[in-house]
């Protein structure tokens, strides 16, 4: 019987165990990378009255980056996350139009 | 034949108004106030519809806390909950999972995929309710008696509960709600009515806020920029609009009109 030697059965184990374990790093490191983003992007809800219009366009813009990778979630997480997105997006969205309104009212 | 004639009419007549007048909303007890009935799937499923009863959860939790934070749509059957979502940890299952504690009680697990009878029994029907529970009703009671009174709604005033501290619902939870700074609240400001001689509203942010942050009003039920150049009537706020999102439903009703009309006639 051919059998394969002992080190090279190893070292291919070895190999497929660290692409193993590197695919699942990844894709954790994927989620947790954008629940972070996430995280950071929605936490300006409470002060977005004392942001510059500047830093809410920037908001406004993650927000958008983040709908596409939300959206590549399976179907719970999509509905969750997306609905929160949505929320904290127009949030700024409408502070941003309140702004510029009351800065082209003349006083 | 003139009498019988005269008969039908007036049935006629009736049957008129009572059709263009449309039923008349039974006024509900106090304990059923807020309670939503959730049935997307449960029929299809076999089960009874869900029972979501808001006075058993706000005197722990904000509104803000559930609606957005974990995701809630603000109407009954908007979210549309699969027993699926609850499994995974959302939705109801971000609390209900047997392992989330409160007052050092796990709380109960919400959904499985497999159950046995005795399962049914003892948790299923928690939600999905079968049949009215004056279990509830008690509860609601002992609950209520403590707490400030109010004339509507389910008769309790929860605005002075909370700013008294005889509730502190948590607005913040772990894993699911995202750390913000402390709320800089917006002053409050007054409302003209369009009624001669009916006081001004006074709309405090700071009671509102309490409950729901920013996001859950704006801009999705309060749309205006500027104040006061969205104009409001009550029959809009009537049919569910504006404050009717929540006053009616689950917030006091409307019709105690001097909750809202408070600034002092000059």
């Amino acid at each position: 019987m051919n059998t394969i030697p002992y080190g090279k059965t190893s070292k291919q184990l070895v190999l497929v165990l660290s692409f193993i374990l590197y695919a699942f790093l990844t894709t954790a490191h994927g989620q947790e990378s954008w629940r972070t983003d996430f995280d950071e992007t929605c936490a300006r809800t409470t002060d977005a009255m004392s942001l510059s219009n500047n830093e809410l366009k920037v908001l406004i813009a993650k927000c958008d980056q983040l709908q596409t990778i939300i959206e590549k979630q399976e179907e719970t997480v999509r509905k969750v996350f997306l609905k929160r997105l949505q929320m904290c997006k127009n949030l700024y969205v409408y502070v941003l139009e309140s702004k510029s309104a009351s800065e082209k009212t003349p006083k | 034949m003139k009498k019988i004639s005269c008969v039908l009419l007036f049935l006629l007549i009736g049957a008129s108004i009572t059709w263009a007048a449309g039923t008349k909303k039974r006024k509900l007890p106090p304990y059923e106030f807020g309670s939503v009935t959730i049935n997307n799937y449960s029929q299809q499923s076999g089960m009874p519809p869900v029972v979501f009863d808001h006075w058993i959860h706000r005197q722990y939790y904000t509104c803000r806390l559930c609606h957005v934070d974990v995701g809630f749509g603000m109407s009954a059957g908007a979210t549309k909950i699969r027993a699926a979502d609850n499994i995974k940890g959302y939705f109801c299952g971000t609390c209900h999972n047997g392992r989330t504690t409160h007052n050092k009680k796990a709380v109960f697990d919400s959904c499985a995929k497999e159950y046995s009878r005795e399962a049914y029994n003892s948790r299923c029907v928690k939600c999905h309710e079968i049949e009215k529970s004056t279990l509830k009703e008690d509860q609601f009671f002992k609950f209520a008696q403590n707490l400030p009174k109010e004339r509507f709604g389910n008769g309790i005033n929860w605005e002075k509960a909370e700013s008294e501290g005889l509730i502190k619902p948590i607005d913040q939870l772990e894993g699911v709600s995202i750390n913000k700074a402390k709320l800089k609240i917006q002053p409050d400001f007054a409302l003209k009515s369009k009624v001669e001689g009916m006081p001004e509203i006074i709309f405090s942010h700071k009671k509102h806020t309490v409950w729901n942050g920013c996001e859950l009003c704006h801009p999705e039920i309060f749309m205006g920029i500027k104040r006061g150049a969205t104009k409001y009537t009550m029959i809009e706020l009537f049919e569910g609009k504006y404050c009717g999102v929540c006053h009616d439903k689950v917030a006091f009703p409307q019709s105690d009109c001097q909750r809202c009309h408070t600034k002092a006639v000059q």
